[in-house]
């Protein structure tokens, strides 16, 4: 056997047995559960892995904009239909994507609402190939759990039992208002969204159309983080995939947000007050979709209806 | 578009590295000279965009100022030939003062240059702050953005051109090899300084791609990011944290993020250069060492000899040892050694030298008062080191210490490293001011009460971050051992058989993914020294 193909077959043989390892790995430092003292990450989030097969109708995916404005509580009060957010604070892209693909492995939402605000956030080069490869080998985002290994790490199977009563929204009553208000001033001009970001989109879009579900973009009401331009640059990007763009910043007669009520923090994120706003747009908005059915009286979702006691005791 | 901003950033370890070293495979030699020259200058471009203008520039004007000098020594040789026995001395001094006009020239450019770019900030300030005292109108304080690695290439150039001067090496016609010896992309950024005569003809040469090479590389490779992500980019929370807000801390924390900051900064720097050694020895190219394990010197001037060994030796050859020769110093050297003896008579003369060593190695590392004092204390501690040496050779003697006692040795070795880990502490600080309240709080606020210890936990790291550190160090440490006993690590590995040579680099990958920094909660760390 001539040198060459000696030293090729060694390759192989080196980049199989670290493939071994990395999936061998990767078994033990996932979390077997998705509650924080298994080293789940993002948990409210993350308990949409606890929900029972195919019992979301709506996901709603984004950054911290979207779980301080939209609540699925509310909605399921509202119309029976049952929602879950699974957004989490900063959220890039990357994520976006993974929490995609980890909310259909046992769902099949028929809509997926993408909060706008996380389509700006700049993505390093790194975490991109970081999330990548934590697709195919989970050790590469679950590896500092290295820290709280236990003997159950190495011998057990996942099994995902908790789910969180607010379905991912965050409740917040602050009031911290905020007097400007002029943050949508009409402009032709279009703020560029990151050539990667564009990709993870199209990917996101892809997915959702592979998967029989619809994607909306929604910009939620925050004078800090939206304006004109980045609603054009959505728009436009909307249009070059067909997706369906609803932005409350310019439908405020629509949805009625009080800047000096319904902000905790001077207009970057809506409260409490604001979310039960967007969230009662939101709940229209879905009925005229005329996709879903009413879940209250089904025994199913028992479950939900417990979890809506709990939520109105808490938001009170 | 390609962009990054370090050896360590993805961008270059799974795109920039795999394609050059893709294409210099593939093509022949001739061609292979071309690849890594035009890589070297997308590199370049890719950090720096179109400051790539003045690396350029310096590469023409070394190209052509090697030239001139190496026409006039020529001009000189051939007129030496057939001039009369009297005149040869006046012809020579005649052509020496035009050669040194134009290496002086040529030399001046480029360092004033990088004073222009690198220092006018700093200068301004300190010139406003005059203007403030004397109540006069302050100058605007310009911001020059640096091209990368200009403090280390501006060396190279100034070193050819000096060697060219001295006869060293001749003046190079061929621009593209020196334009691939001042750029070589592994070494731009951080180093290591390297000689025309070590490294121009190799890298000139593009040899061939050797599987033995690219093993030994690889393994260098992860070797380096090893020492970078798990060690220094995990030490790097607990340290900002510490250095930010040091008026909150006492003693203990302090002297703790001192120790921390010295052994990051060297995982950070040795690490980058064995990622760097590593890669140009894939291409079969051997850069010379920075390090040669600096925690086991005995001594300050041997710490320096084994820290940033490319540095201290162009700091000798092109600063110490031209002073030190100069006519004026030789002369103090002389009256001195009558009046002072021979032990402190040349030291006194060396001491000038020396002082403008450290100087420049201050003002090397950075615009700020705190690299200058820095600086000042190595020149203090070698300059004292020299003083007392015969006082403390005798004391030694009198209380029958042997100074080859293994005990003794270890004393020497902690006496240095904390002497080193006080240097680092004012090289880290945010300005002077810090590093002497910082230093004043581990002298008057140090205990070792268990709560102090205990706070040491919730500063960005705690007790399994510290334990996963201080086993990275720890194998660091036994590597350094072994070859501080002439034990080639990665020589005696490549020749076991093949379960354990995949055996090590399955643990040393596995080791870096598991317990590196990176990741949610994490921020990516740039190289430190490609910031100088």
């Amino acid at each position: 056997m001539s040198v060459y193909i000696k030293r090729f077959v060694c390759m192989i043989v080196f980049a199989a047995g670290l493939i071994g390892i990395l999936t061998a790995s990767s078994f033990v430092f996932a979390p077997k559960n998705n509650m924080p003292q298994f080293g789940m990450e993002e948990v409210s989030a993350n308990g949409i892995l606890g929900e029972r097969e195919n019992s979301i109708d709506v996901l709603v995916l984004g950054d911290s904009e979207a779980y301080s404005s939209i609540s699925p509580m509310q909605i399921f009060k509202d119309t029976g239909f049952t929602s879950y957010v699974c957004a989490t604070a900063g959220q890039p892209l990357d994520y976006t994507v993974v929490m995609l693909h980890r909310a259909f492995e046992k769902q099949s939402p028929k809509i997926v609402i993408l909060e706008t605000d996380a389509i700006y956030r700049k993505i390093s080069a790194k975490n991109a190939v970081i999330s990548r490869l934590s697709a195919y080998f989970s050790i590469f985002r679950y590896h500092d759990r290295w820290k709280k290994l236990s003997w159950n790490d190495f011998k057990g199977t996942s099994n995902f039992t908790w789910t969180d009563d607010f379905k991912g929204y965050k409740y917040n009553a602050k009031v911290d208002g905020c007097t400007k208000t002029d943050h949508m001033q009409p402009t032709k001009t279009a703020a560029e969204i990151p050539a990667r970001n564009i990709k993870y989109v199209k990917e996101i879009k892809e997915f959702c159309d592979a998967n029989g579900a619809k994607l909306v973009f929604l910009s939620t009401p925050s004078t800090v983080n939206w304006n004109y331009p980045r609603h054009n640059g959505i728009e436009a990007l909307a249009s070059d995939l067909g997706c369906e763009y609803v932005d409350l910043n310019l439908m405020n007669d629509k949805v009625g947000i009080d800047w000096g009520k319904d902000t905790r923090d001077k207009g970057d994120h809506l409260n409490h007050a604001g979310a039960v706003k967007v969230t009662a747009f939101l709940s229209r908005y879905l009925k005229e979709k005329d996709l879903f059915t009413d879940h209250r009286q089904d025994n199913a979702f028992a479950t939900w209806q417990r979890a809506l006691k709990n939520y109105e005791a808490a938001v009170k | 578009m390609l962009s990054f901003s370090s050896y360590f950033s993805v961008q270059y370890i799974f795109i920039f590295f795999p394609v050059v070293l893709v294409l210099y495979a593939v093509f022949p030699q001739k061609i292979r000279r071309i690849v890594l020259l035009l890589a070297s200058f997308s590199f370049f471009w890719a950090v720096s965009g179109k400051l790539i203008i003045f690396m350029l520039l310096s590469i023409i004007g070394i190209h052509h100022a090697g030239l001139w000098i190496s026409s006039l020594q020529k001009d000189c040789a051939h007129i030496l030939e057939t001039a009369q026995k009297g005149e040869k001395k006046q012809i020579k001094a005649y052509y020496q003062k035009k050669q040194r006009s134009a290496a002086a020239f040529c030399v001046a450019i480029h360092i004033g240059i990088l004073l222009v770019l690198k220092y006018t900030p700093f200068f301004s300030v300190n010139i406003n702050t005059l203007l403030e005292a004397l109540n006069l109108p302050q100058v605007r304080i310009p911001a020059f953005a640096l091209p990368i690695g200009i403090s280390f290439y501006t060396m190279q150039a100034v070193s050819y051109i000096f060697d060219v001067y001295r006869q060293k090496i001749s003046a190079d016609r061929n621009m593209m090899r020196l334009a691939l010896f001042m750029s070589f992309f592994p070494q731009l950024m951080e180093g290591p300084i390297c000689r025309y005569n070590e490294t121009a003809h190799r890298l000139w040469e593009a040899p061939k791609l050797q599987f033995h090479n690219f093993s030994l590389g690889m393994q260098r490779i992860l070797f380096g990011v090893m020492k970078k992500v798990v060690i220094a980019d995990r030490l790097n929370l607990f340290i900002k944290t510490v250095f930010t807000g040091y008026a909150d801390y006492h003693g203990l924390t302090i002297a703790v993020a001192a120790v921390c900051y010295t052994i990051q900064l060297y995982m950070d720097f040795s690490g980058t250069m064995d990622l760097v050694i590593g890669t140009a020895q894939i291409f079969g190219i051997r850069l010379p060492e920075n390090f040669r394990r600096p925690f086991f010197s005995k001594t300050i001037s041997e710490f320096w000899q084994r820290w940033h060994i490319t540095l201290g030796a162009w700091f000798k050859d092109y600063i110490f040892y031209p002073l030190s020769m100069s006519k004026p110093l030789k002369k103090l050297s002389s009256r001195a050694r009558r009046r002072v003896g021979n032990h402190f008579g040349p030291l006194a003369a060396g001491s000038i030298a020396l002082f403008c060593v450290w100087i420049a190695n201050g003002l090397w590392h950075g615009a700020g008062w705190h690299y200058i004092f820095f600086g000042m204390y190595h020149f203090a501690l070698i300059l004292a080191g020299n003083i007392i040496e015969p006082a403390a050779a005798r004391l030694t003697k009198f209380l029958h210490i042997r100074r080859t006692h293994f005990l003794w040795r270890c004393f020497q070795i902690v006496r240095t490293a904390i002497l080193v880990c006080i240097g680092e502490l004012f090289f880290r600080a945010h300005g002077l001011r810090a590093g002497l309240a910082m230093f004043k709080k581990i002298i008057t606020d140090f205990s070792l009460d268990s709560q102090n210890i205990q706070s040491l936990f919730s500063l960005g790291m705690d007790k399994h971050d510290f334990l996963i550190a201080a086993i990275g160090v720890l194998i660091i440490f036994v590597i350094s051992l072994l070859q501080e006993n002439r034990i080639a690590v990665r020589e005696q590995i490549a020749r076991r058989g093949l379960i354990i040579r995949f055996s090590v680099c399955y643990a040393l990958i596995m080791f870096i993914i598991i317990f590196g920094a990176y990741g949610t909660g994490y921020v990516p760390v740039d190289p430190i020294y490609a910031t100088f």
